[in-house]
């Protein structure tokens, strides 16, 4: 043991820098790994636990008032109701801030199923009390002892927030439907205004979660298609909470493993490269006593015990640094650590990490053992296969020898080299893979029309006439065009879900909808969908639906595919006029000012207050790339995990070419070649393994960085077309920072290789 | 152990080997390296094997050594059978008797000169204390006391075989084992090298030397010559050839 680990730590003094690669490289890759888990926790987590407290309700039905809800107790599946509760359709105003909400009339305690869980405040809504979901009253930014107006149907009355809830329910957002609040059934009727339906609302608890879709179904036949207003189910409400920290940590999980492997590839080069370059101090170490299994043995407790180093580092830096952490990161990690599955993630993961780079190590570990113990059978024999002709006609035109010479040290042994180019190219794929999901977040963020935003203000009327509103906004000289929007809860066939119909444009003027799919919408009842829809209705481009907002039908042929970043793509999508054809009731609910070219948002958004003395609700468009915000600094960091793999297998490379030239380098000097030509050799045949290792992976990641983007977009409802490739630039980058990266760490191993050669020559005779 | 692994009628025997064969095979094209060589060297013997270059002297030496699987024949080693064994067991008998020194001086190079002398003493399992003890007295003997932390590529060539045989002898091995010990070294360092190898060789250590230079050889107190992998000959410095009797028992030329 103790000649073991003489040898161990005498080796790792030799090679630091390999072993720091090693060290940090795991690092790097558990704190991904790490990080992924806390985020893929942080995005699901929180609303399981809110709804298994809360026992929540697996489909709300929101039916008309007349509606038969005794039907819904005797279905089976059923294990119980929340409610009925009769719900007023409201605007809150609390200032300036306005929002659509549901009012439901609840008793003096909360219900026990669908039971909201008070986060300030306390239950008990007298007359003129309400109580607020809590996103909604961080939209009206209302907190308990806060007034606010309820407005129904022009009469408005106040009432006092005493205060605030959580509900596992699909959360208030201005673009989505109504948010949710509860007051006494005395506030709920004296809400009740002429010219708004009267509803109410009904939790199903389901015995089967699984059988929601045909739970939903019998529902509504139970009910009567006709009373019900529009369904949510508990799938709705989870991806909502979720929101895109789930993608975002899919995405993360998939950087995570995908440099796990890379790394793994890499150690297992890395080792097997050293055996062969040190096979004669193994044959030396077999020769003076060591057996077969020390030396595997040796091999494997060695790079475990880099690897364990490693993720110790990783996890304690993820652990305390994450915490301190700006946005999601921060927030995740601290929920993630109060978990008890925290207690075993941590260490499971740690164990993967070191058991994947241990296995990486038993190949080349096991290749170790197997060297013979005669020192002088592992001298190089170096290919037998003559210089080709072409070679040595180019020889012959003057084309300097370094370069012929290179290029030969890559080529005469192309099964070898093949398998360099693919271990280098795997990490460099990976990057250009995260340059791709880069590229696809500056699109959102800076292209927002290209991915179905193309207005960056939403502008809601609050009993403003249109004509007025419209002078408005084309006083302000920010503004190009305006386009005038709806969006409407929709039953759609079926009936398992509800889908948005949203109206926007006009035939004069058509929105600019960003179509991957088919074709944009042109001529009357012509629509498009999001994947989302597509996928929930089961049907293609070229359909026709009917879909029933209210028990008013609209009848649409879907004629494209659009990109669509809301409501998981949900949504159907066709121009106001066409939706005002099929139903003349229909009034814009929101204005979508288009800006000029160097108008800014905000600018615009104060100047529309100002002027309409607070009148309007201006509110920015949601900026889906700004969730994404926390993923550009993971990249980042993944990035350069990635780079320091790439950079520990070109090492390896140099090493081995090193060790496998070292005779060539005694020829090349025998034969006239000055050591600036032996470098530049060298140079040349590790500029061609890196070149080719960087067009392949850049290549190949550009195209899988577009493929895996447009997977998951298209999982997620927003559909494929999402995804952009990495830029040429970038491309560009990639492939000449590798170049430029082996060229630099091979010119000063190769030169002192080449002194230490001469050097060595020199000592032997004396 | 069983009577088939014992030869006790020759227990004055370090080594003894019957029908030693090794044929490599390569491009379908077969080399006979060694044929059929029986060998007995004794307690504190110094023996020389001599021979052209491709004669099969240092398969033999690596054969004995355990380097090598022998394609048939018969070695023990103090009495007991070898040949046979796993290459964990070989690396076993290695560390705790027998020395090895190669032409090309095969030191670790991640290993400083101390550590590449301790190695083999701590591999037998000796106390750290008295492995340092025995290198301190190896390094001072072999004059190299100020180069104990230095690297292999620190020392020329005749240094580095003064670490390798140093490395060899930690153990006080039974059977010493040189192949070409002096091949690449020039001719003071070969002189350095032989005057180490005759010091041990009068302190009773038993050495099998492998060389094609006649005036290395001539330091052995007998010398095998080896052609196209057979023994050829076998004298004392003293021009007196083995008697048959012995002959039988030493060598005997098969074929």
């Amino acid at each position: 043991m103790r000649a073991t680990a003489r040898w161990a730590f005498a080796d790792l003094r030799t090679h630091r820098g390999q072993a720091l690669s090693i060290v940090l490289a795991t690092a790097g890759i558990t704190a991904a790994l790490l990080l992924s888990a806390a985020l893929l926790v942080y995005a699901a987590n929180p609303w399981q636990r809110l709804f298994t407290t809360t026992q929540g309700a697996h489909v709300w039905l929101r039916t008309t008032a007349a509606a038969d809800i005794g039907a819904l107790r005797k279905l089976d599946g059923v294990s119980a109701l929340s409610g009925p509760y009769r719900t007023e359709k409201v605007t809150l105003r609390h200032g300036a801030d306005k929002a659509a909400a549901d009012i439901r009339a609840t008793g003096p305690t909360p219900p026990q199923i669908g039971r909201p869980r008070l986060a300030a405040g306390h239950w008990r809504v007298g007359p003129g009390e309400i109580v607020l979901e809590k996103s909604m009253a961080t939209a009206l930014w209302a907190q308990p002892g806060d007034t606010l107006s309820i407005g129904a149907g022009g009469a408005e009355q106040r009432v006092r927030v005493v205060g605030v809830a959580q509900t596992a329910e699909t959360r208030y957002a201005p673009d989505s439907g109504p948010g949710i609040s509860w007051a006494s059934p005395s506030v709920v009727r004296s809400s009740a205004g002429a010219s708004l339906p009267t509803g109410q609302t009904v939790g199903l608890r389901l015995s089967d979660p699984a059988d929601t879709a045909f739970m939903v179904q019998r529902a509504v036949t139970a009910v009567g298609s006709d009373q019900v207003v529009s369904v949510a189910t508990w799938q709705e409400a989870r991806a909502d909470a979720e929101g895109d920290n789930h993608l975002l940590g899919l995405l993360l999980l998939l950087f995570g493993v995908g440099a796990l492997l890379a790394a793994a590839i890499a150690v297992t080069g890395g080792v097997s490269s050293r055996v062969l370059a040190y096979g004669r101090d193994i044959s030396v170490l077999k020769a003076v006593g060591f057996t077969p299994g020390q030396i595997v043995q040796m091999f494997l407790i060695q790079h475990a015990a880099l690897a364990t180093a490693g993720v110790v580092l990783g996890a304690a830096a993820t652990e305390t640094l994450a915490t301190r952490s700006p946005g999601q990161l921060s927030a995740a990690m601290t929920l993630w650590q109060g978990l008890p599955e925290h207690t075993w993630a941590l260490p499971g993961t740690a164990v993967t990490t070191v058991l994947a780079i241990a296995a990486a190590t038993v190949l080349a570990a096991w290749r170790a053992g197997r060297v013979p113990a005669i020192p002088a059978a592992r001298i190089a024999a170096p290919g037998r296969r003559r210089m080709s002709g072409a070679a040595r006609a180019v020889l012959r035109w003057r084309v300097p020898p370094a370069l012929v010479l290179g290029c030969r040290g890559f080529l005469h042994r192309p099964w070898r080299s093949a398998a360099a180019v693919v271990r280098l190219a795997l990490p460099l794929m990976m990057i250009a893979v995260a340059l791709g999901a880069w590229a696809t977040l500056d699109r959102i963020q800076h292209h927002p029309a290209q991915v179905g935003l193309a207005g960056q203000l939403t502008v809601r009327p609050s009993g403003l006439p249109d004509d007025q509103i419209r002078e408005l906004l084309s006083r302000q000289p920010g503004i190009a065009a305006v386009e005038p929007g709806i969006e409407l809860a929709a039953l759609a066939p079926g009936q398992t879900e509800t889908v948005t119909l949203r109206g926007l444009g006009t035939a004069a003027r058509p929105y600019p909808f960003a179509v991957a799919e088919g074709r944009a919408p042109s001529g009357p009842a012509e629509a498009v969908a999001g994947q989302g829809l597509l996928d929930a209705l089961h049907v293609t481009v070229g359909s026709w639906v009917r879909v029933t907002v209210g028990g008013t039908p609209h009848v649409l042929h879907i004629v494209g595919r659009s990109i669509e970043m809301e409501h998981g793509g949900r949504v159907l999508s066709t121009s106001y006029d066409t939706l005002r054809v099929q139903d003349a009731s229909v009034r814009p609910s929101y204005y979508a000012p288009v800006l000029r070219p160097g108008a800014r948002s905000d600018a615009v958004r104060q100047a529309l207050t100002h002027a309409s003395h607070g009148a309007l609700e201006v509110r920015d468009s949601a900026a889906p790339a700004e969730q994404f915000t926390p993923m550009r600094g993971v990249i980042a960091g993944l990035v350069a995990v990635l780079a320091l793999i790439t950079l520990a297998e070109l090492s390896t490379e140099i090493a081995a070419g090193i060790r496998n030239h070292a005779a060539d380098f005694r020829a090349y000097r025998s034969i006239g070649l000055s050591p600036r030509q032996s470098v530049a050799t060298m140079v040349t045949s590790i500029g061609i393994l890196a070149s080719a290792a960087a067009v392949t992976g850049a290549a190949l990641g550009a195209w899988a960085s577009r493929w895996l983007i447009d997977l998951q977009a298209r999982h997620s409802g927003v559909g494929s077309g999402l995804a952009v490739p990495p830029s040429w630039a970038a491309l560009t980058l990639l492939v000449g920072t590798c170049l430029a990266a082996a060229v630099a760490a091979c010119v000063l191993p190769v030169r002192r290789a080449i002194q230490e050669q001469s050097m060595r020559a020199l000592r032997t005779v004396q | 152990m069983t009577q088939g692994d014992r030869t006790p009628d020759r227990e004055s025997h370090v080594l003894r080997v019957e029908g030693l064969a090794k044929t490599y095979r390569a491009d379908a094209s077969e080399v006979a390296a060694v044929r059929g060589v029986d060998l007995n060297v004794r307690h504190g013997e110094f023996v020389a094997l001599t021979g052209p270059s491709g004669a099969g002297k240092s398969t033999l030496l690596h054969l004995i050594g355990g380097l090598e699987r022998p394609d048939r024949g018969r070695i023990w080693l103090d009495g007991r059978r070898v040949d046979g064994l796993s290459e964990a067991r070989w690396a076993m008998i290695r560390r705790r008797s027998m020395g090895i020194v190669f032409q090309y001086f095969n030191l670790v190079s991640t290993l400083t000169v101390a550590d590449n002398i301790e190695l083999p003493g701590l591999l037998a399992g000796r106390a750290p204390r008295e492995v340092r003890a025995a290198r301190e007295e190896l390094l001072a003997e072999l004059r190299l006391e100020g180069k104990a932390d230095n690297t292999p590529g620190d020392l020329s060539g005749g240094e580095q075989q003064r670490v390798a045989l140093a490395r060899a002898l930690v153990n006080q091995p039974t059977l010493l084992l040189a192949d070409e010990p002096t091949g690449s070294l020039d001719s003071k360092a070969t002189r350095e090298v032989m005057r180490l190898l005759t010091r041990c060789h009068r302190r009773g250590q038993t050495i099998l030397l492998v060389t094609h230079d006649a005036r290395v050889a001539s330091s052995a107190d007998r010398v095998i010559s080896v052609f196209d992998g057979e023994i050829a000959d076998d004298v004392t410095p003293d021009g007196s050839e083995c008697g048959p009797s012995s002959a039988a028992d030493i060598v005997r030329l098969r074929g």
